[in-house]
């Protein structure tokens, strides 16, 4: 087969055509990816709202005894709901109440109250806190993390 | 830069195979026709991409399979463009394979030594077709299940086989879970692999004996692929993106309700490009049924697989002798489709109206979300379970209903096998209204904003009375006539003597008791103002 012969604005018209085409399909691939991505994308940066829920009331807390508490958090999982359940501990000291996160900051095992001690020990790796969530020995690198938290007619309200 | 380009070239010689690619000198006259197989590329890559998107959200069981399609069609971001572009595309790409089959027939260029090139076509589109009807077994909604029911049921009309085949395709006795595991597989692992298959195979063999050309060789210089033809092929391939597109984003794709063995009033219909089948089913009864599900269209099959075999002298027009008959015979076959989808289309029951409540579910919606509601106890913030708005209906009626007269039966070991059960927290009656309520709820249908007073004791009182025998909008009892276009048959004063006293208005005593001294004179009222307004 003889090939068609070039003629002199050949080069010229090839050029145009090759960035149309390219053009095109970048364009079609853009479209593609900013739906896909999109979708794909959204979700991973979602957070939840926040919501306040009633932990306790503040006529059952005694001073610096932190009351274990079982929040269940209901939350939309995908398609489907979950309810989580996250323990907090209510500290009443003097007239101010707050509401501890049970995670151990160091590698978020589940911390315990110990009555006898008056201390909040780490099961894992030996952490200990005092009733206010300061570490007091141990590997922990921070204090357990105080909730925001408000009373509101004697109910203690957690915001989760 | 331009070294790294030059070392992976001299480690793969990829320019080579580029070259080769692309640089392919077509015969001249090579023009539009020949971008119909470009076209189909375009669409197989579309379902690919869009399909990996909906992988991540689907889930391939039937408690979650309708609420993974329904999340993404309503919570997720783009959800709703992405399963339209993966759901027209299914359409679009049947159109377009169908066309690409239409061009290499007219232009007859199945002919050797392109035999094998055709066979590889004509199984992609088989395989295609599959992808169609696995896909859409995938949302587990009324069609799905019903869709694959006549499928499955088809297939066990298959001589001596028949049945294995059934049990084969359903993974077990009945449709359900291992179904949908398996056409879920196919769908996303199998048919995926085996259509990447024949695409190089197809493509290879094209290339092997280079495109057809126009049916007469056109005198003149030959054509570089590229970008000579391809900026033909970008054109058209731009041209039908642009129209799914528009298509996804005007039309949405559909999501009826979730899948309901027990509803035997639903009519199963496939998707469009099945019609023509489904059709055909209904001039076949009985006996003569594997004429229309295996004879005809395994003819059709055979004459488009033995088309190159048979059709071996020379001349590609597709108006001149020898091909005349393969014409007439093509064009018998797209008629004969063609005029049975059309019937089919004609065919179609009505449509339900998503708008239309009747009755039951506005009492369900008083019960479950009015004043002094109880499922509010546990079902809020903080609460044992989940608040009713981010609840998902995974459960079946008779659960629910149990759950609703006695909700501590959902945790096993609350109450000792000895202890006697409380009294129900809600009667049966309300449960069943309430579990109307959430049905819809769940079917996405819209809740009614506002509900008069009026309607609002009519619907307590049919949730409590009139739906053991009467159906509204596909809703109650089937003793009684259904009521749901009552309002056509009597006026308002007529309907409020019948439910006083039937026997007033028939002249002879009826199977319904009179209602004058049961019901109080303003239910009456409301049910008789209400049912006048159906029509």
């Amino acid at each position: 087969m003889n090939r068609l012969p070039e003629p002199a604005d050949a080069a010229g018209r090839r050029g145009f055509l090759v960035h149309l085409i390219q053009g095109t399909y970048a364009l079609i691939g853009a479209t593609l990816a900013f739906v896909v991505g999109g979708a794909v994308v959204a979700p991973s940066f979602g957070r939840r709202e926040s919501m306040w829920l009633h932990a306790g009331d503040e006529a059952d807390l005694s001073d610096d005894t932190p009351l274990p508490i079982t929040l269940r958090i209901a939350r939309p999982d995908g398609p489907s709901e979950v309810v989580d359940r996250k323990i907090v501990y209510l500290v009443k000291t003097g007239s101010q109440v707050r509401a501890l996160d049970s995670t151990c900051t160091h590698l978020g095992c589940r911390t315990r109250f110990n009555p006898e001690t008056k201390l909040i020990e780490c099961p894992c790796h030996g952490g200990v806190y005092d009733v206010n969530g300061t570490v007091v020995s141990g590997p922990p690198p921070a204090p357990l993390r105080a909730m925001t938290t408000r009373v509101d007619h004697g109910k203690v309200m957690v915001q989760v | 830069m331009r070294s790294l380009v030059d070392w992976i070239d001299s480690r793969t010689g990829y320019r080579r195979l580029l070259h080769h690619l692309l640089y392919e000198e077509l015969p001249s006259g090579t023009a539009w026709l020949f971008t119909s197989g470009s076209v189909v590329t375009l669409l197989i890559a579309c379902q690919f991409i869009t399909g990996l998107g909906l992988t991540m959200y689907y889930v391939p069981s039937p408690r979650l399979a309708f609420d993974s399609v329904r999340f993404i069609m309503s919570d997720l971001p783009l959800g709703w463009m992405l399963r339209g572009l993966h759901y027209w595309g299914a359409s679009f790409l049947v159109v377009a394979s169908v066309v690409h089959l239409l061009r290499v027939f007219f232009l007859g260029s199945y002919k050797a030594p392109r035999e094998l090139t055709w066979l590889s076509g004509l199984t992609m589109l088989m395989v295609i077709l599959g992808f169609s009807l696995s896909g859409y077994l995938l949302p587990w909604d009324q069609k799905a299940y019903w869709a694959t029911t006549v499928t499955i049921n088809i297939a066990r009309g298959t001589p001596i086989i028949g049945e294995a085949i059934a049990s084969l395709l359903r993974g077990g006795a009945d449709l359900g879970a291992l179904t949908l595991g398996r056409w879920y597989s196919a769908h996303v692992f199998l048919l995926p692999a085996v259509l990447v298959v024949l695409i190089v195979t197809h493509i290879a063999l094209m290339r092997k004996h280079g495109i057809s050309g126009p049916i007469e060789p056109h005198a003149g210089p030959s054509v570089l692929f590229f970008p000579w033809h391809v900026m033909k092929d970008t054109v058209m391939m731009a041209g039908v993106f642009a129209s799914l597109i528009t298509a996804a984003a005007l039309f949405p794709a559909h999501l009826d309700e979730i899948a309901n063995p027990i509803d035997a009033s639903y009519i199963p219909r496939p998707e469009w490009y099945f019609l023509s089948l489904f059709q055909m089913l209904k001039y076949f009864p009985g006996p003569l049924e594997p004429i229309a599900t295996m004879v005809i269209p395994g003819l059709a099959i055979g004459f488009l697989a033995m088309l190159p075999f048979v059709d071996r002298a020379n001349g590609r027009h597709p108006f001149r002798r020898p091909r005349r008959l393969f014409t007439a015979v093509m064009a018998a076959l797209g008629i004969g489709v063609i005029a049975l989808t059309g019937l089919g289309l004609a065919d179609r029951p009505p449509h339900k109206d998503r708008n239309d409540w009747g009755l039951l579910p506005i009492a369900g919606m008083l019960i479950a979300t009015g004043e002094g509601n109880i499922c509010i106890r546990c079902h809020e913030n903080g609460g044992p379970a989940a608040p009713l708005a981010i609840t998902r209906l995974s459960k079946d009626n008779e659960w629910l209903l149990s759950h609703m007269a006695d909700p501590v039966v959902i945790a096993p070991g609350v109450r000792g096998p000895r202890d006697p059960s409380p009294p129900p927290v809600m009667s049966r009656f309300k449960a069943q209204a309430a579990v109307a309520y959430l049905k819809r709820v769940h079917a996405g249908d819209p809740i009614p904003a506002y509900v008069d007073d009026s309607v609002k004791l009519a619907a307590l009182t049919y949730a409590e009375t009139c739906v053991v025998c009467h159906r509204i909008s596909g809703e109650g009892g089937t003793v009684g006539p259904d009521l749901t276009v009552v309002g056509q048959r009597r006026p308002e004063a007529e309907i409020h003597a019948f439910i006083e006293d039937p026997e007033t208005i028939l002249g002879e005593p009826s199977v319904m008791p009179p209602f004058g001294k049961r019901l109080k004179p303003e239910q009456i009222g409301a049910l008789a103002r209400y049912l006048a307004t159906r029509k």
